[in-house]
């Protein structure tokens, strides 16, 4: 079955994350991400930095919970067991650090078909709260076999 | 740590990072925890196995990680990464050796920017296996 194209442009449902350091450690451990300005506060503030850092691919914590609630979105009509990453984007403005309180509304970019597979864009700005945009986030999901032509 | 790396040191075709990393099966489910990402595939390999994998696969994010933090750490500078753009192509099982690698695709006098092409590899039954390919990241790197 085809995903739903009248879809395309749909907005989900605002996420708010607080950048806390025990989220941000436990990120950085498990992508073996050792850099002292990952893992300790007055290791990022020695560089300027307002404290610890969050790892660049961090956003992807926001990215997960967007792509939940777009991947259950009934009249889209996805088969979550047909899907898989097929490519990720990251536009960054500025590194986040631990006390950022971010937020992001994840919207649908696009929806396409490439021969027998189907292409889900889920995007999302992510701000933190002085509503400046920290960083761009763009998954696509690819939708394997769904493509139809009936 | 600064910048690490100054602009005109750089060349385009110079392959400036190549980056090994085994993928443990312990991480894998670490960052399934850290990241939120719960699905079974990553994590159950009966459940792996039911849609035609040998075992568990990491996730993408996970290698895409372990890219990000070989461009950043030749960077030097988490301040200087502008932008990424990865392609996931082959996936990756437990215990394999993932090489993350970046070369010098163009660089831009008047910006200070850098594009790199990246990838990562792993080499499985005596071939090298592209996980990640066509992919691309623009720096901004200071003049020295």
């Amino acid at each position: 079955m085809p995903l739903n194209q009248s879809l395309k442009g749909k907005t989900f449902e605002t996420i708010e994350l607080t950048v806390e350091r025990e989220r941000v450690t436990r990120f950085a451990e498990a992508i073996g991400e050792e850099d002292p300005r990952f893992r300790d506060g007055d290791a990022a503030r020695a560089e300027g930095h307002p404290d610890q850092l969050a790892p660049p691919t961090f956003p992807t914590v926001i990215q997960i919970l967007a792509s939940a609630q777009v991947v259950l979105d009934q009249e889209l009509g996805l088969d979550y067991t047909r899907v898989v990453h097929g490519e990720q984007e990251f536009e960054w403005r500025r590194p986040i650090a631990v006390g950022d309180v971010l937020r992001a509304t994840p919207r649908i970019a696009d929806i396409y078909a490439r021969g027998p597979n189907e292409f889900l864009v889920i995007e999302g700005e992510i701000a933190d709260a002085d509503g400046e945009v920290v960083c761009i986030s763009r998954a696509t999901l690819l939708s394997r076999g769904t493509a139809g032509g009936s | 740590m600064g910048a690490a790396v100054a602009f005109d040191a750089v060349n385009v075709g110079d392959e400036v990072f190549s980056v090994p990393k085994v993928v443990k099966r312990e991480d894998v489910k670490a960052y399934a925890d850290a990241s939120g990402d719960q699905n079974p595939l990553h994590q159950d390999d009966d459940f792996a196995r039911s849609v035609g994998f040998p075992g568990i696969i990491a996730h993408g994010m996970f290698s895409m990680a372990h890219l990000v933090t070989a461009l950043k750490d030749w960077v030097g500078d988490p301040a200087a990464l502008r932008s990424i753009s990865v392609q996931f192509r082959a996936v990756v099982y437990m215990d394999e050796t993932l090489v993350a690698r970046g070369r010098v695709a163009s660089k831009d006098e008047g910006s200070g920017e850098v594009t790199l092409d990246l990838w990562a590899d792993v080499e499985r039954d005596g071939e090298t296996i592209k996980a990640i390919k066509n992919s691309r990241a623009l720096v901004r790197l200071d003049r020295k």
